[in-house]
């Protein structure tokens, strides 16, 4: 049996019920993902208040600030999973990195593309140099050419340490873009500033629901993903012992 | 084993190369020159505000010079397996990161010191005190890049696609230097130095430090098999 | 000359994982000093990885690798200055002269005159002729021996060949096997990894055949028509039970 040689299984030797407790931990985020999402849809578009200047296009909000949270949580988890690959050698480490990065992405993209639909209708244009929106796109290329570094490297174990590497300078990068993009723009004003005023009562506890759903549903995808990591390295070993 | 000696005779055996074969000079220098060329075509001489254009022109052409100074520069290391060369011996990696980061940042500097002036005569501009700006910005800004950039050019070449996709990895995590670079860059074209100017001085200075402390640290795990 | 400390290779439970692949299958390996050592095994047995673990190259996934009782992990760079490594590539830099080259490792190696070092490592493998020619004109067979005085110039105790005979013709081969049985002192160790079974046993003094990322023998060399029956026998028996 060729994993028995190292400490750290490649895929196959885990304790027994842990598949079990696995799938109901996917099925509890799933379920609590099932279950808040309607409720977050009714509260986003009736519960909370119309916005006074910004109108109906404001509730696109409760969209876009949730995925925000996530998308960098989700790097931060890259981040930390990135540190701790290199500082134990786990396998484990790397594939939570590489899932949180994948799934990051898809919230990055759900930011950047609810931004513009926010902004044309409520000040009329797609896209504004604003300092968090322009971050975004910076941690999404990051994000992204953190998958393509993945994808150049065949060997698990160096693509793992490569990916770390960049994970690690990734995401302590992001500070410093958010920082230059906020200097950058006050040197070149816009009309349109994101206002980040008090939130009537309503509308934060829309936000907090917003937030809570997001966080369900990429724990969700997590777990969904690293199952399928872990199935994919089983399919390898299996080739390989052919 | 010191770190400072072995990576000046890592330096200073690329210097030699370099003089012998011209070949990275040759290539980049070449390129760097027609990007500045047909940006002096490409924007007024006159005119409000080319100072910052003419500082993001120059930007452009110092990151493609740095970029490909990189890949060749380890691309070159590759070739017959000399980086394991380097980590056969007893330099410790740090050496060897150090080595190739001074090797890449005299050849990005001598680039710049060809290009810069070019720049200021092609496009009449008239920096007059500014001309000290111009340098700590390309200094502190060059040194960004070329930290980052060593770093994973020595990820790069151990991939498939080769020294190919280091654009691909400096770019986004370069943005915030090349951003303050192009700033100071614009207020020493133009001979201003203002508190913003001093801020993004100081983020270089902060980008450059983070980021050298990083790649020191982890330059061991990009190299090892 | 200065004394140095006894010094022993010693691999204790080393493994070295390549994704799903072992290279090296929790190997427990002593080789005292005086040792001169033929490794032989098929393509991808491991015999490549174990040199370069020794060497410091390539870090064990688990276990680990001491030269003179100091873990390789732990004090790198002094343990790298006893040890001299030849690969199938040359480590030479094609455009620069021998010399340039030799002078290059002797600084890097910290010798205190270098200029020497390269003059006495280049007459000693017999290619002083060739000093001021670039590396990329010389001929396969000089270019080899480049490389060899490359790895010999700071005179390591622990010496490390992967395939050194390949591609060479009779003479040259000769030579070579010249130049080892003069270097396999008691002071020093020479670990060589080779294909031909002949070479094999006619020189080194000990015997490892790799299968599958383990020792599948270790033999001293004894020299008996017997002896070397059997040793080969055993040697084809490894294979077989791949």
């Amino acid at each position: 049996m060729k994993t028995d040689a190292l400490q750290q299984p490649v895929g196959e030797l885990r304790p027994e019920g842990a598949a079990g407790v696995e799938r109901g931990r996917r099925r509890l985020w799933g379920t609590l993902t099932l279950v808040s999402m309607p409720v977050l849809l009714a509260m986003a578009l009736v519960y909370a208040p119309e916005d006074a200047n910004q109108g109906a296009a404001q509730r696109i909000f409760y969209i876009h600030v949730p995925s925000a949270w996530i998308g960098f949580l989700a790097f931060a988890v890259v981040f930390v999973g990135s540190i701790a690959f290199l500082a134990t050698g786990k396998r484990r480490w790397d594939d939570i990195a590489a899932s949180s990065a994948e799934i990051g992405v898809i919230f990055t993209t759900a930011v950047l593309v609810t931004g513009p639909l926010w902004g044309r209708p409520v000040w009329g244009v797609y896209w504004t140099w604003d300092p968090r929106l322009t971050s975004f796109l910076m941690l999404w290329l990051i994000y992204l050419s953190y998958i393509v570094l993945r994808g150049y490297v065949p060997e698990p174990i160096r693509r793992a340490k490569f990916a770390a590497v960049l994970g690690i300078v990734g995401f302590l990068d992001v500070p410093i873009v958010y920082l230059s993009a906020r200097w950058w723009r006050s040197e070149h004003p816009t009309q349109f500033v994101v206002e980040s005023g008090d939130l009537p009562m309503q509308m934060l506890i829309t936000l907090l629901v917003g937030v809570a759903t997001f966080t369900f549903f990429y724990l969700y995808l997590m777990a969904v993903r690293l199952r399928v990591g872990r199935l994919r390295a089983r399919v390898e070993e299996a080739e390989v012992s052919r | 084993m010191s770190i400072l000696a072995p990576a000046l005779t890592i330096a200073g055996k690329d210097l030699r190369l370099e003089m012998k074969t011209r070949d990275v000079v040759a290539s980049v220098g070449l390129f760097v020159l027609l990007v500045v060329v047909t940006a002096s075509f490409a924007f007024p001489t006159g005119g409000e505000g080319r100072e910052g254009i003419a500082a993001g022109v120059l930007w452009m052409a110092f990151l493609f010079a740095a970029l490909l100074g990189m890949g060749r520069s380890m691309a070159i290391e590759k070739e017959d397996a000399c980086l394991e060369g380097l980590l056969v011996s007893p330099a410790p990696r740090e050496a060897v990161f150090l080595g190739k980061l001074l090797t890449n940042l005299g050849f990005t500097f001598a680039v710049e010191l060809v290009i810069l002036p070019l720049f200021v005569i092609l496009l009449q501009l008239e920096p007059a005190g500014g001309a000290l700006l111009l340098v700590l910005s390309a200094f502190l800004g060059t040194l960004g890049l070329v930290t980052v950039g060593t770093l994973f050019a020595a990820m790069a070449v151990n991939t498939r696609g080769r020294e190919a996709i280091l654009p691909l990895l400096v770019m986004p995590v370069s943005i915030p230097v090349m951003v303050a670079a192009v700033k100071v860059s614009e207020a020493g074209f133009a001979g201003t130095w203002t508190a913003s100017t001093t801020s993004w001085l100081l983020l270089m200075v902060g980008y450059d430090a983070l980021f050298l402390l990083v790649a020191l640290a982890t330059f061991q795990h990009v190299t090892e098999e | 000359m200065e004394r140095r400390p006894s010094l022993g290779i010693r691999l204790n439970g080393v493994s070295k994982a390549f994704g799903a692949q072992l290279a090296l299958a929790s190997v427990d390996l002593e080789i005292p000093q005086g040792s001169y050592v033929a490794v032989m095994g098929a393509n991808g047995a491991g015999k490549t990885t174990m040199l370069k673990v020794i060497a410091g190259l390539a870090a064990p996934t688990s276990g680990s690798v001491t030269i003179a009782g100091i873990e390789m992990r732990k004090a790198g760079p002094r343990l790298r200055a006893q040890v001299g490594f030849v690969s199938h590539e040359t480590m030479l830099y094609a455009d620069l002269t021998a010399r340039e080259n030799l002078r290059f490792h002797a600084k890097l190696f910290g010798l205190p005159r270098p200029r020497e070092a390269a003059e006495r490592a280049a007459e000693r493998l017999d290619v002083a002729h060739a000093l001021d020619k670039p590396v990329r004109a010389l001929s396969r067979g000089t270019r080899q021996r480049v490389a060899l005085a490359r790895a010999l110039i700071h005179d390591p105790s622990v010496i490390l060949l992967d395939e050194p005979y390949t591609g060479l013709d009779e003479a040259a081969a000769a030579s070579l096997s010249e130049l080892l049985e003069e270097l396999a002192t008691p002071e020093r160790i020479v670990m060589l990894t080779l294909h031909d079974v002949v070479r094999a046993l006619s020189g080194p003094r000990r015997l490892l055949v790799l299968s599958g990322g383990r020792v599948a023998l270790d033999q001293p060399v004894d020299g008996s028509t017997d002896e070397m029956a059997e040793t080969y026998l055993g040697l084809l028996r490894a294979e077989a039970r791949r």
